[in-house]
């Protein structure tokens, strides 16, 4: 094979060929070069690379070269960890948007008649990076859809239970206390009965959204533990703090106050929530947190519903003499 | 069998840790945050062996990049690692966000290029520290399950002439430690050229 059929090899192929010279300048620059750089291997030879593209001096691709030249090291530099090395366009006009070319770039020594090389091959991964992209943000929406609650937008069940999960066991591993807040709308039953399924179904999603927006702040996610039930797992929290969060969140719902037609009682929608805590011990699980938190929200709903109410461990066991101290 | 002396470990350890340190400094620029990469144990056996000395019931699919060097000793490098750590690893390189199950092929290929660095970095430092020179092909990625593991690298001549350097390598980045393995599969005739350039370069410090 003569050398000019060589180059013209290197012209028809569908990748960008450069091969350096021990001293690193450009010695081969094949035609797909050409159409992504607008620049004719006239303009191109015996210049060193960072010439030409000033902006890859002490990059990763510049040190490749060296390891390559000095090291006959070879490397690879991918599209995912090296964003566009190259500033390489599809078309002219792409250069004004700066829409470069995705590149997978392969570089490898090579020896010839004892003097060392540099060959540098360039692929165009445009279309699988976009590909890539695409699909990830399907799947980024298809999960977030898994987790979230059709009418209330909240988390759902499931991300209740994984969220408890994960704070719970990076709790035990951290030892810090977790915290668990179980909120119940007060007798939306009779509101349900007596307004409608859609204004149960308003009324639910003005408390979920009431919830989520009190906890911006700390970014904690709300989740419909199930019916008029909420769930929040509060990590890196103590008792009194959760206390004060779940007394704020049950002032912003009175504040709502959205009337409640059917109820004796109470002439707004309220809700009550208990309030547990604890540092995970060896062989403790989420579903001691959550009884407690169970416990804490009868007590509130017994002392008359529209409060908080904190697990108390003694609440259950004989109360203690008091005796009077001198 | 050849054992390593204890002066020809702690140089290796040495060398090695010197290696994936300048590795650690080009991830850490990479993906703008602190990686830290350390090689605190050293360890020799038959080729045969690997799979029961080290990686027999601690995991099954497992993540590897190989590189073929050859020069004053050939050797195929290849750093291994768990499959969930490599995919924790790509993860937290291209998105913390990212779940495991989401990577796909082309995080896959990051891997590829996560391997090329942290080896080209350790050949590299030997070359250096032995003034000796390699030349090093293209990564390859693998995952793989251990049963398998003994097919990499192994020349089909005679499998016992084989043996294994295998070094710890333990990557920490966001405050998450991730362990893995190097190995160097060499035949035993790499091997003592390989232990030669060690002693030479303890005789240069005049360590013998």
């Amino acid at each position: 094979m003569d050398g000019a059929f060589c180059v013209k090899l290197l012209d028809h192929l569908q990748s960008g060929v450069i091969l350096l010279d021990s001293q690193e300048q450009i010695c081969v620059w094949n035609q797909w070069m050409v159409r992504h750089t607008e620049l004719n291997f006239n303009t191109v030879a015996t210049q060193k690379l960072n010439t030409v593209f000033p902006e890859i001096t002490q990059s990763r691709l510049q040190d490749c070269i060296k390891q390559a030249l000095h090291f006959k090291l070879s490397s690879m530099l991918t599209p995912g960890l090296n964003p566009a090395v190259l500033p390489l366009y599809q078309k002219p006009s792409d250069r004004n948007c700066s829409q470069r070319i995705e590149q997978l770039v392969y570089i490898t020594p090579i020896s010839q008649d004892a003097q060392a090389f540099c060959l540098i091959q360039i692929q165009d991964m445009t279309a699988t990076v976009r590909r890539e992209r695409r699909l990830r943000a399907q799947s980024t929406n298809l999960i977030a859809t898994t987790y979230r609650d059709a009418l209330t937008g909240v988390g759902n069940r499931r991300r209740f239970d994984h969220d408890l999960g994960a704070f719970f066991s990076d709790a035990y591993r951290k030892q810090q206390s977790i915290a668990l807040l179980m909120i119940d709308i007060d007798a939306f039953k009779a509101y349900n009965d007596h307004l409608g399924h859609l204004k149960g179904d308003d009324c639910l999603m003005k408390v979920a959204i009431t919830l989520q927006e009190g906890l911006r702040q700390r970014g904690d996610c709300v989740s419909r533990y199930g019916g008029e039930e909420f769930a929040l797992p509060l990590p890196d929290t103590d008792i009194d703090l959760a206390y004060s969060i779940a007394e704020r969140l049950r002032q912003l719902i009175e504040g709502l106050a959205v009337p409640h037609p059917a109820s004796r009682t109470i002439q707004h929608i309220t809700v009550s929530i208990g309030v547990s805590a604890m540092i995970p011990q060896m062989g403790q699980t989420t579903k001691m947190l959550i009884s407690q938190a169970d416990q804490a929200l009868y007590q509130a709903k017994d002392d008359g519903r529209n409060r908080c109410a904190r697990y108390a461990p003694e609440s259950n066991a004989v109360p203690k003499k008091i005796v009077p101290q001198y | 069998m050849c054992q390593l002396t204890e002066l020809q470990c702690d140089a290796m350890k040495e060398l090695f840790n010197l290696g994936v340190g300048r590795a650690a400094q080009s991830l850490s620029l990479m993906v703008h945050d602190e990686v830290e990469l350390s090689t605190p144990d050293i360890l020799l056996v038959q080729s045969s062996d690997v799979v029961t000395t080290l990686l027999g019931s601690e995991f099954k699919q497992l993540s590897m990049v190989t590189i073929d060097f050859s020069g004053s000793f050939d050797a195929t490098a290849i750093l291994l690692f768990p499959e969930r750590n490599a995919l924790a690893i790509v993860s937290h390189m291209l998105d913390p966000h990212m779940l495991p199950e989401e990577l796909s092929e082309f995080e896959q290929e990051a891997m590829c290029e996560i391997g090329n660095i942290i080896l080209n970095a350790c050949m590299s430092s030997l070359a250096d520290e032995f003034r000796i020179e390699f030349e090093g092909g293209l990564p390859v990625h693998y995952f793989s399950d251990t049963d398998s593991l003994p097919l990499f690298g192994v020349k089909r001549e005679d499998e016992t002439n084989q043996v294994v350097l295998l070094l710890q390598i333990n990557l920490s980045m966001r405050q998450e430690q991730i362990h893995g393995h190097l190995l160097f599969l060499l035949s035993v005739s790499s091997l003592n050229a390989l232990l030669k350039c060690v002693d030479n370069y303890l005789a240069r410090f005049g360590v013998t």
